[in-house]
């Protein structure tokens, strides 16, 4: 079974077009203007352990982690390895390919296409780009997968879990401007992503189309983005077919919660203070993708203080659903006892699906440790606490799992960048 | 070691007088219409957080090479940013495709060669190989007691 990111039809493009400027570059360009390439990337080595045996923690549902119920400390949460490949051909032209191996749906950790795309500086303020780039959504969506960069293991789960994309292959364009002390970037971008989540079913955003503006004054930095897609997630086939069968309140139903084309949009705003000694950030987003994907609000409040090479932080986290998560469903009584009992199991696989919606909330509290230049070792404890009858952001929710009883998931990793 | 770090303007560049004092000049090119760089525009252009000058004009920056103790001097008295902080300042940077860092040169003089040349650039030099090719827009001293 290969699990793999669509036909790199964008990415291909570009690497061929990459491949025309360079060549032009070697003709036409100037001395002084060889091409300058750059190598890089960043590594997590972690491990996690959750004491809740009925279920498995993850970071995201794309990455799966399996520490709890799989085993009791996993690797997979949070261990990956990037690397980086730049090359700027003039002032005007540069292209980037990242490739990121970790625990992919498959089970496997072959490497993946991250980004692939080619940038042209047009002005010193405005940059295009096409290919497979970055979301700019989330502060530090754009780097969530280099652990270095973060000063936690990994991002609150409740807040980026609801987008466990960080790239879509199209265009966006970068414009930097100045307004008084304040420097902004504002970038808007049209693409399409989608993902293998079985043999024979995919999840797709077609038509994502965002804007995002991130400014920053001095120690202050405030990003807002927003972003509609066209979703469409190829899950639970039979529930829905099932569902349908049963006239028109059936048919109502599935096309309530089907992830099928269904309209998705997603705000944020955060802001990150961070004058040296420490910092503190939060963010807000609200997703709704009109689905059994649920609409729900996510938040954090995070800070930390920095003592030498020493980096303590807390946070505090929490994700609610803002439509109905337990629902009444077909209504069995009006129907024929034979009938009636395929009706139940229907309903129990609605709700069974709505309980994922994450509602949860949690306490965290580690350190960090830059050790040695380019290294950093992270020690962290979770209390998280999935509420009001959901699994929140666990996965491979076993029937024995109980919603509302906290979870301590505790959390080692050493970040490095090359 | 405590090193005690103090900007000044270039048209304050009066004599810091102790005996191990390493003195840096942030400099432009002598054609260049610019006199003076507050550190923050400075930084601004060093960190890719700007593109241009304060007058618009399109703004390059070179560093010299890392672990030189003239660029730890530099960036912790216009960013306000330690080694440390530089370098998870980049892995954002790099890692979010915003920027790459400045272009490194061997050294001063190479610097000053460059900058000399070219209107759009802006570098850092060891005061001692200032010439009159290039214009010094801000400074800082480092005094080691």
């Amino acid at each position: 079974m290969t699990v793999d990111r669509p036909p790199l039809r964008a990415s291909l493009a570009a690497l061929l077009l990459l491949g025309c400027r360079m060549a032009q570059a070697g003709e036409y360009a100037p001395a002084d203007a060889s091409p300058r390439w750059t190598f890089g990337g960043y590594g997590t080595l972690g491990v996690a352990h959750s004491n809740e045996d009925a279920a498995d923690f993850t970071a995201n549902v794309v990455n799966p982690g399996d520490a709890g119920h799989s085993r009791a400390w996993s690797p997979a949460v949070d261990s990956r390895i990037g690397m980086q490949l730049g090359v700027e051909l003039d002032s005007a032209w540069s292209a980037v390919l990242q490739l990121v191996s970790e625990r992919r749906l498959s089970g496997g950790y072959a490497p993946q296409v991250e980004w692939a795309n080619i940038k042209y500086q047009v002005t010193p303020d405005l940059s295009v780009r096409v290919g497979r780039i970055a979301l700019p959504v989330f502060i530090v969506g754009d780097y969530r997968k280099a652990g270095y960069a973060l000063p936690w293991v990994r991002p609150p789960v409740e807040l980026y879990g609801t987008i466990p994309i960080s790239s879509s292959d199209g265009v966006d364009a970068s414009y930097r401007w100045r307004a008084g002390d304040a420097n902004n970037l504002t970038q808007v971008f049209f693409g399409r992503t989608d993902i293998a989540i079985s043999p024979n079913d995919r999840a797709e955003a077609r038509s994502l189309t965002g804007l995002s503006n991130t400014t920053t004054i001095g120690a202050l930095t405030v990003r807002a983005s927003f972003l509609t897609t066209e979703l469409s997630v190829g899950l639970a086939h039979e529930l829905f077919d099932g569902l349908r069968g049963f006239g028109q309140r059936g048919a109502a139903l599935a096309e309530r919660y089907e992830v099928n084309a269904k309209r998705a949009d997603v705000a944020t705003v955060g802001f990150n203070y961070d004058p040296g000694a420490w910092f503190v950030m939060g963010e807000i987003g609200r997703m709704n993708a009109r689905s059994f994907l649920g609409d729900k609000t996510a938040a954090y409040l995070s800070a930390g203080y920095r003592v030498d090479d020493f980096t303590p932080y807390v946070g505090y986290a929490g994700a609610r659903a803002n439509t109905p998560t337990r629902i009444a469903g077909l209504d069995t009584a009006a129907l024929p006892p034979q009938l009636a009992v395929p009706a139940a199991r229907l309903n129990a696989g609605l709700n069974q699906l709505l309980s994922t919606v994450a509602q949860q909330r949690s306490f965290t509290a580690g350190v960090r440790w830059d050790l040695h230049p380019n290294y950093a070792l992270k020690l962290q404890y979770d209390r998280i606490t999935p509420r009001h009858g959901s699994s929140g952001t666990f996965i491979n929710v076993q029937p024995e799992f109980r919603s509302g009883r906290p979870i301590t998931v505790l959390s080692a990793a050493l970040d490095f960048v090359f | 070691m405590r090193i005690f770090l103090i900007n000044l303007l270039a048209g304050l560049l009066l004599c810091a007088g102790a005996a191990n004092a390493a003195e840096l000049v942030v400099i432009v090119s002598a054609k260049s219409p610019l006199a003076a760089l507050r550190p923050d525009q400075v930084a601004d252009i060093f960190l890719a957080q700007t593109g241009r000058f304060p007058d618009g004009e399109p703004a390059v920056a070179l560093d010299l090479p890392l672990g030189s103790p003239l660029r730890d001097t530099f960036y912790s008295s216009m960013a306000g940013k330690s080694p440390a902080m530089m370098k998870a300042y980049w892995t954002k940077m790099v890692f979010t495709g915003r920027g790459q860092p400045p272009r490194e040169l061997a050294n001063s003089a190479a610097v000053r060669r460059m900058v000399a040349d070219n209107p759009s650039m802006i570098g850092y030099i060891d005061r001692a190989a200032l010439d009159p090719s290039v214009k010094a827009v801000a400074a800082a001293v480092q005094v080691a007691r």
